[in-house]
């Protein structure tokens, strides 16, 4: 396990020094982060990066296979655009949480802001609370899994990504519905819970079966003159 | 960009370091607004008396100024006076209105500007840096309750002392306001309040805020309800923190455009931009989270 303090020094030689110890296949702790900005951006290799503390904007954004653990809370833009590998937060993140994820997982055990996987390309997010306003904005593929509830807005536009929400689903975006849970979706989902939340965390979130599915009513994905209403209301 | 700070110590009465706190605070966020600082910090004067910060002016007879200023606020039971770069500070005598005092030292000159006026608050501001406003007002050294503060990155207009943030709530005594954003019907909100007599100081849009929470302030409204109604009638961006001398809270807008994060704990409320702020200024172990939008939190002093 290899050391790195970021105090005293810039983030560009913070990011080096995990890039060269994760070369050499050492588990990597980052020690005194101080929610400092880029911290772990695009790491292109397997490997354990722990932030022992909180994390500015963009931590693990355009990452390529690395599993980063942030023990304190992360800012705007986690995991932004990352293409594998995970990213966990033990506390809550920003605005802009795993906004045009291509893959991998985010994981974020507290909640989420605004504007979570806004054009989500792939992959899997799951929110342990609640999630702000307009999460899921012209989501494309992958999943989005909040465990409380869902804020304003929510799944507006999507095209084919896939929402679980465990809590209220009051306001739900143009064009989003709500969707019949099928057995190999409660399935799924329980497994994704199981897999990514700390036992004692799930034990304190819904039961798989209970949560609610929203999917694109695709009434925006062709356009047609006849519809134009929701089209007036589309954002 | 622009950096806005606060900080609400929940168990003293007014013996906290809150000045260090905001200022350490501004230091962290420095880089995002260059331009300007400022803080509003709400301590503990001699009851029955108001304490006053004044602009004495942008040119170079601050000497002359200062000595006319003096003059006019001994009329109104004005003592204890001290200047600090363009900044004369005194008490005076409480009144229930404020108008002829403000007309008759802002009549020394049309850059001269009563910056504050309440039984707790103080503001003071500087262009450049939070260490020049440091050096030039010894903010570390204050001791208060709670506090806002400002870095400024101006994007409309001018740089100077006026345009700085916090902003008072120009003869409301006791409000102050920190705003990053940017508040799209400024024009059409200022000409309803100017038809009602209301003289802006500043073409900063943030200057709207405070004038808008005063009016709501002075309807009845509490702090809470006012900043509920910026929701309503304020379009554009805005994350902002407000506080007078009986709460402090903050509002983030329908579209959560800015950041804002927050954290509370038994002995505390820290209020920033960035978590870097918090990390940077507050020791210990406690968790911090983004406002959602459209929230308003305020706590009562």
């Amino acid at each position: 396990m290899a050391n790195i303090d970021a105090a005293g020094q810039s983030v560009r030689e913070i990011n080096q020094a995990i890039r060269q110890r994760i070369g050499r296949k050492e588990a990597v702790t980052v020690q005194n982060p101080g929610a400092r900005h880029n911290l772990g951006v695009a790491l292109l290799e397997a490997g354990e990066v722990r932030i022992a503390g909180s994390v500015g904007y963009y931590c693990g954004g355009l990452s390529d296979g690395a599993s980063i653990e942030i023990e304190g809370s992360a800012g705007w833009g986690l995991a932004e655009s990352m293409l594998s590998g995970t990213v966990r937060v033990h506390g809550s993140a920003g605005s802009g949480a795993a906004a045009a994820l291509r893959g991998g997982t985010v994981v974020i055990h507290g909640d989420a802001a605004a504007r979570l996987g806004v054009s989500l390309k792939g992959g899997t997010v799951l929110v342990g609370g609640n999630c702000g306003y307009m999460a899921g904005f012209m989501a494309q593929k992958g999943t989005l899994i909040v465990c409380g509830d869902a804020g304003e807005a929510f799944a507006d536009s999507m095209y084919a990504t896939e929402c679980y929400v465990g809590g209220k689903v009051n306001n739900l975006g143009t064009d989003a519905v709500l969707a019949a849970m099928d057995p190999g979706d409660v399935v799924r989902l329980e497994e994704t819970l199981a897999t990514y939340l700390p036992p004692a965390l799930r034990k304190t979130k819904p039961r798989a079966v209970d949560f609610k599915k929203v999917v694109s009513g695709r009434k925006l994905w062709n356009f047609d003159k006849r519809a134009w209403k929701i089209w007036q209301e589309a954002l | 960009m622009c950096g806005i700070v606060g900080y609400f110590d929940k168990t003293t009465a007014n013996q906290t370091a809150v000045g260090e706190r905001l200022l350490k605070m501004l230091e962290a966020l420095a880089c995002r607004g260059p331009d300007s600082a400022g803080v509003a910090m709400f301590g503990s004067h001699p009851p029955r008396y108001l304490v006053a910060q004044v602009k004495l002016g942008d040119g170079d007879n601050l000497a002359e100024r200062a000595q006319l200023v003096t003059g006019l606020a001994k009329e109104f039971g004005g003592e204890q006076f001290s200047r600090a770069d363009a900044y004369l500070r005194f008490i005076f005598k409480e009144v229930d209105n404020l108008k002829p005092f403000l007309s008759k030292i802002e009549s020394v000159g049309h850059d001269v500007e009563v910056v504050s006026v309440g039984r707790r608050l103080e503001i003071v501001k500087e262009v450049g840096s939070p260490g020049r406003l440091e050096k030039a007002f010894h903010v570390s050294k204050f001791q208060g309750k709670y506090g806002i503060g400002h870095t400024r990155l101006s994007t409309e207009s001018v740089v100077d002392l006026s345009h700085s943030q916090p902003f008072w709530g120009h003869g409301y005594a006791d409000l102050a306001i920190v705003h990053n954003g940017h508040i799209t019907n400024y024009h059409q909100l200022r000409r309803i309040y100017e038809q009602r007599g209301v003289r802006f100081y500043t073409e900063n849009d943030s200057e709207i805020v405070a004038t808008f929470l005063a009016d709501k302030l002075r309807q009845g409204k509490d702090l809470e309800a006012a900043l509920q109604s910026m929701i309503i009638e304020l379009d554009g961006s805005f994350s902002c923190l407000a506080a007078t001398d009986k709460a402090f809270g903050f509002v983030k807008d329908p579209f959560s455009f800015k950041p804002l994060l927050f954290a509370e704990t038994d002995q505390f409320v820290a209020v920033a931009t960035e978590e870097v702020a918090l990390r940077g200024a507050i020791p210990g172990n406690y968790s911090a989270r983004e406002a959602q939008a459209r929230e308003v939190k305020v706590w009562q002093t």
